[in-house]
């Protein structure tokens, strides 16, 4: 359960983020976020787990307060949360294993973490979770070996070694071509089912929005001007997101 | 087609004639480098007057007794030992501070001033000084040698990988904090990967410093072969002296092509 109420967000500089958003997201939905670049989308995910400090309001995860939490409590509550990045950010110079165990280092003391001395049931947990997104068989390669599609299903794995509540992806597909884009995707969808973790997905595809969003949130200038299902979401209301008629460039190349 | 190359020639802009402040500049540094000159009366004259009564000394340096090398092998031993164990201890430290001097690695900000004032500090003396100061704390030998080598190897190894550290992709950190990793275990996993091949090829570089600091760390009192040359020097053996600095003209030599060859394979 993630839940917002009045959160703002202004940065340093004057640019405001996220202004005012109310939102209430219960256990396992799949909820994609719209909208333009600059609309707010990488901000309201980022805030969800504390990377951008919220100006004012209140933001809870699983009912820990993440606005106000002490560095400790901080580092705790993202332990639950995994994140997926649109440029994959995994450690390129070493083994597939090592990036995916990166995700369960918050219950690695530290002494062995330095040795990268794993323990087998930390290894354990990597292949599970490399073989929930069908990559087992790349554990020992070194990840700058892999394509951007291999690379963002390590990236899914390490996510899911945190054993998280909630997934937060940050344009998880937009460095991707439209086919593995599509199997990306469907890893996420799968993972939201199978395990029940509550998923929100920043997108600027619309086709893949109504696809896989089972909730559809709009943001335009850092505000929610569309809350809705995925059937909702029709041209008409895209439009309203984006405060113009769509073009084709806002769907995924080569499918409608 | 004359008048349109006349209008565009009119348009070009001349080349700005040299600054005054340059012209300046120039002058004050002519000024500054004959007044210094003057004060310390230099001049190359004793090169001249010397090299006659000098020549019997460089006599005896073109006749190198070859067979000397071998007789200090110890010595030799003992420089490669103490630049080794020097190279390790002080690159190891090094690389622990050099994480500690970098904001992307050290988010604490007066931790992060205070590690830069006291590597500063630490790079401040030249290796001589230190040898000097532990000849003083721990008497002559090669434990002078070692300990500064160390902190003149920290020193370096320190700055040059703090801001490798600075350069790298911020990406895979942004990651390891997503997932509420530690600092040492995102230093460790989200860093040193990244920077791993530029720090291999720095403690090459320190390596080769510290055999070349071997003359400098031994007349000094730091052990070594240094410290063979400076005894010999005081017995005004010349020809044994001169078939040292071959010997060290090599292995220095030697040691620069391995370090190249291990660079441009493993990094």
């Amino acid at each position: 359960m993630i839940e917002l109420s009045n959160v703002t967000v202004r940065y340093p500089n004057g640019v405001v983020g996220l202004d005012d958003v109310s939102l209430s997201i219960p256990d396992g939905q799949f909820v994609v976020v719209v909208g333009l670049s600059g609309a707010g989308k990488s901000t309201l995910i980022r805030t969800i787990n504390g990377l951008v400090p919220a100006t004012s309001g209140t933001l809870s995860v699983d009912g820990s307060e993440v606005t106000g939490a002490s560095k400790k409590q901080l580092r705790a509550i993202r332990s639950r949360i995994g994140m997926i990045f649109q440029s994959f950010n995994l450690v390129k110079r070493t083994t597939v294993m090592n990036n995916v165990i990166m995700g369960a280092l918050h219950d690695v003391p530290w002494y062995r973490s330095v040795l990268g001395l794993w323990t087998a049931q930390e290894k354990e947990l990597g292949y599970t979770c490399l073989e929930r997104v069908g990559i087992v068989e790349k554990a020992w390669t070194r990840a700058s070996q892999l394509s951007g599609g291999q690379q963002q299903r390590v990236a899914i794995a390490r996510a899911l070694a945190q054993n998280p509540t909630v997934m937060l992806a940050d344009e998880p597909v937009a460095s991707l071509d439209p086919p593995t884009a599509q199997m990306v995707m469907k890893d996420l969808q799968r993972i939201n089912r199978e395990l029940g973790i509550t998923t929100v997905v920043n997108l600027h595809f619309l086709d893949l929005a109504r696809a896989y969003g089972e909730r559809v949130i709009g943001m335009r200038d850092g505000k929610v001007v569309f809350d809705g299902t995925g059937a909702d979401a029709d041209d008409a209301a895209f439009e309203r997101i984006y405060g113009r008629s769509l073009t084709a460039d806002d769907v995924l190349p080569g499918r409608s | 087609m004359s008048a349109t190359a006349t209008d565009a020639s009119a348009l070009r802009p001349r080349k700005p004639g040299p600054s005054g402040v340059l012209i300046a500049g120039l002058a004050a540094v002519a000024a500054f480098t004959v007044w210094a000159a003057i004060q310390i009366e230099f001049t190359l004259a004793p090169l001249i007057t010397n090299f006659t009564n000098g020549w019997e000394i460089i006599q005896e340096f073109l006749t190198p007794n070859w067979s000397f090398i071998f007789r200090v092998w110890e010595a030799w031993v003992e420089t490669v030992a103490i630049a080794i164990v020097a190279t390790f201890v002080g690159v190891l430290v090094g690389l622990i501070f050099a994480t500690m001097a970098s904001r992307v690695t050290n988010r604490s900000n007066w931790f992060y001033r205070v590690v830069k004032v006291a590597l500063s500090m630490v790079r401040s003396l030249p290796d001589i000084a230190y040898v000097l100061i532990f000849v003083a704390l721990v008497g002559v030998g090669s434990l002078a040698g070692i300990l500064a080598l160390i902190m003149f190897n920290i020193g370096i190894a320190a700055k040059l990988t703090a801001e490798t550290i600075d350069a790298v992709d911020q990406g895979p950190l942004e990651a390891a904090d997503a997932s509420g990793s530690g600092t040492i275990s995102r230093t460790r996993w989200a860093v040193l990967p990244q920077i791993m091949p530029n720090y291999l090829s720095y403690c090459l570089y320190i390596f080769e410093l510290n055999i070349r600091a071997s003359v400098v760390i031994g007349v000094a009192g730091g052990g070594g072969i240094g410290s063979v040359i400076d005894v010999q020097f005081s017995r005004f053996e010349y020809a044994n002296v001169s078939a040292i600095v071959v010997a060290i003209f090599v292995v220095v030599m030697a040691i620069d092509q391995l370090s190249q060859y291990l660079r441009r394979r493993f990094v």
